[in-house]
Parts: structure tokens; C-alpha cells; sequence
């Protein structure tokens, strides 16, 4: 990580400094690993996630694990991104299809490599989510399960950057999954397919709609906050889904009522 | 290793401060429920009749107003507006009676 860099420099400038000295030591050897930028996704804990999804798939057991690119900046173009995981030696091209999601290659020279997982876009300017959609859901519905267990691939895998950068690292060492996914202040962020009027929840007879404090990031960002939230463009998307609350079981049906009715285009689109 | 624990949590808390929120206004159900038309009410309208209240402000034009309607035992109904970009009420809608 960079901030470690700067440390290291001073040691092997300390030993450096000893020798000219006259000092009989000898110089101390400090190898680098990587340079990856803290920023980019760690190629190594992407895996993690998806070593995560394989052990906890019963959260959601006919479903694939996929991962998904989401704009974060304004107007970001989000048509013709490409995608590597990029090592000191090696470099794996990443197929991307149109909804920008994609499955992330086991390659083991990356993994030695402690590679990073690179687009053709401004790493900040992104934002990145598991997806993992049980198939023959209803349209414009999730099942509770998939968003658990997106919950705890992502949190594992790092995908979520919610602070500022420079402090997303340390966020990222300090929380652990079940700190994220398993408790009510977790604050792991959904985004649906289109601008949210409300959510309901649906288990059997069971009945609810979610509060208006579980969409919109909240309802209380102010312009300063957003920046720091990678809902920034997406906010009218957003949802939290009660993870935490073993009330709700994984075949519960999150429904979403959409501002406006879908554009035309998005209908056929849907229908394809 | 205490200053270094309390150097980390302001760091965090610097990066993911968040607001005190702000409840909705309070105003009786069928109050808002007889007051608010979609297609017809204006946010003019809900800001003189009812006040300010809790809101989100989407980059789209649309923005979410939330009411709150005393529903006894500490709960509140929630009665949720939203507001097209020409400031004409499109949708409203109501959430059963929970605590806050």
C-alpha cells in the first residue's frame, strides 16, 4: 500500500546512510512487492470474496456471482469500459458484458503478483457491487438471500469505498463483514435498476414497506457528505435491506415501486 | 495504542460523518391524505399548508418529502411525496404505523 512506502524508503535510506557511515552492517535489503495503487480493487481480495461466496452459497444456492461496475462521478460515461487484472508480469483481460458486470478470472500469477483489478476509467469515478440474482425472480424484485450474500462478498471482497480515500483502506481493515452485514448500522448500500419511490418487503403473509430512513443512503446526505458516498450519482437508487433481521428469511421477496413507469426503450430491452 | 485507537476513529469518522436526521413533519393522516393530490398539488402548496419537512433533493428534479402522522403508542405512519421537476406532486404514499 502507499502509505507504506514512505516508511519503507526511510529504512532502506537509514541503512543506506549507516554503510556510507563505515559501518561494518550490512545493508538491509527491502523488497517492494507491489506498487498497486490503494485505490484500485486488490486482485487478491476480489478472490476472497468470491472463495466467500463459494462457502456461504446457500444464501442464495442457484444463484452465480457476478460483479458490476456502477457510475459514482457525474457524468461519467459508462459505455466502452474495458477491465484487467494486472500484476508486476502479468496482465488478464476481463470480458465486461453491456450491463458493465462481469466474472472475475482465477489466475494464479496474479494472485503471487498481488495484482490490481484495472479499468480504462478513473478508479474513484466508479463504484463496484457483487451481483448475485437468483434466477426466475419477478422483474423489478430481489430475493433478501442474494442481497445477504452480495452483502458479505462484497464487504469481503472491498468493493465498497463510502469515506474519503485516503481513509477507505484503514475503514476497509477495521470492519470486518459481520460488522457490515450482520448488524443494523452495517450500512451496506443497494442500488436498484431505476430511480426508488419505495421498497416492500414480502415473506408469505408477511407484509412490509421499508421506512423511508432505508432509502436514499438515508435521506440525510447533505451535499458535502455525498461526495464521500459512492451513491453519489446513484441516489435516488439506493436502499439499505435489513440483513441483519433473521425475521426476514432468505426467500423474502424485495419488491421495488419505481418513481415512473420504464422509457419504452427499457421495456423492449427488458423483453429481449 | 489508546492515541492511535482515537487517531483511527476521528480518521473514520472524518471520512463518514453522518448528519442528525431530521423527522418529518407531523400532521394528522387523513389530513395529508384529504390535502395531497397527485397531478394537482404543488410544492407551493405543500409549503404553505404543511411547512418544511424532511426531504431529498435528486439530481433528476424529483425530490422525496417525508410526513409523519401520530398513530398512538409512540408510533408514527409515514406519508411519503413525490415531487416531479416541475414541482407538481406525482405520487404519494403511506407506511403502515411503526415506532420511530
Amino acid at each position: 500500500m502507499r502509505p507504506l512506502l514512505p516508511a519503507l524508503l526511510l529504512l532502506v535510506a537509514a541503512a543506506a546512510a549507516n554503510a556510507a557511515g563505515g559501518g561494518q552492517q550490512p545493508v538491509a535489503k527491502v523488497n517492494v512487492s507491489t506498487t498497486r495503487d490503494p485505490v484500485d480493487k486488490s486482485y487478491r481480495k476480489m478472490i476472497q470474496g468470491m472463495e466467500r461466496f463459494e462457502r456461504e452459497h446457500a444464501l442464495a444456492p442457484s444463484a452465480p456471482l457476478r460483479f458490476q461496475l456502477l457510475p459514482r462521478m457525474p457524468g461519467l460515461k459508462m459505455d466502452g469500459i474495458s477491465l484487467r487484472v494486472a500484476g508486476d508480469t502479468v496482465s488478464v483481460p476481463v470480458t465486461i458484458a453491456p450491463d458493465n458486470s462481469f466474472v472475475l478470472p482465477r489466475n494464479e500469477q496474479a494472485l503471487r503478483e498481488d495484482a490490481a483489478v484495472l479499468a480504462n476509467r478513473k478508479t474513484t469515478s466508479m463504484t463496484w457491487r457483487a451481483l448475485i440474482r437468483s434466477p426466475g425472480l419477478a422483474p423489478d424484485t430481489r430475493r433478501l438471500g442474494d442481497l445477504r450474500l452480495e452483502c458479505r462478498v462484497g464487504a469481503e471482497a472491498g468493493l465498497v469505498s463510502n469515506n474519503s480515500q485516503l481513509f477507505a483502506w484503514l475503514s476497509n481493515a477495521l470492519m470486518s463483514v459481520d460488522q457490515v452485514c450482520n448488524s443494523p448500522e452495517g450500512n451496506y448500500l443497494f442500488f436498484a435498476d431505476r430511480p426508488l419511490f419505495g421498497v416492500r418487503l414480502r415473506a408469505g403473509a408477511r407484509v412490509e414497506d421499508l421506512p423511508f430512513k432505508m432509502l436514499y443512503a438515508g435521506g440525510e446526505q447533505t451535499p458535502e457528505m455525498l461526495r464521500f458516498c459512492d451513491c453519489q450519482v446513484l441516489l435516488d437508487r439506493t436502499y439499505y435491506a435489513p440483513l441483519w433481521d433473521k425475521s426476514w428469511p432468505d426467500d423474502t421477496i424485495v419488491e421495488f415501486d419505481y418513481m415512473t413507469d420504464a422509457a419504452p426503450a427499457a421495456d423492449a430491452q427488458e423483453a429481449r | 495504542m489508546k492515541t492511535v485507537s482515537l487517531l483511527l476513529c476521528a480518521a473514520l469518522l472524518a471520512g463518514c460523518a453522518i448528519g442528525q436526521a431530521t423527522p418529518g413533519t407531523q400532521v394528522a393522516a387523513e389530513r395529508l391524505a384529504a390535502s395531497i393530490v397527485p397531478g394537482r398539488t404543488t410544492k407551493a402548496d405543500l409549503l404553505a399548508t404543511f411547512g418544511k419537512t424532511r426531504s431529498v433533493v435528486f439530481d433528476s428534479g424529483y425530490e422525496s418529502w417525508l410526513y409523519q402522522s401520530p398513530a398512538g403508542g409512540g408510533r408514527f405512519s409515514e406519508f411519503v411525496v413525490l415531487i416531479d421537476p416541475a414541482g407538481v406532486v406525482a405520487r404519494t404514499r403511506q407506511r403502515a404505523p411503526a415506532l420511530p
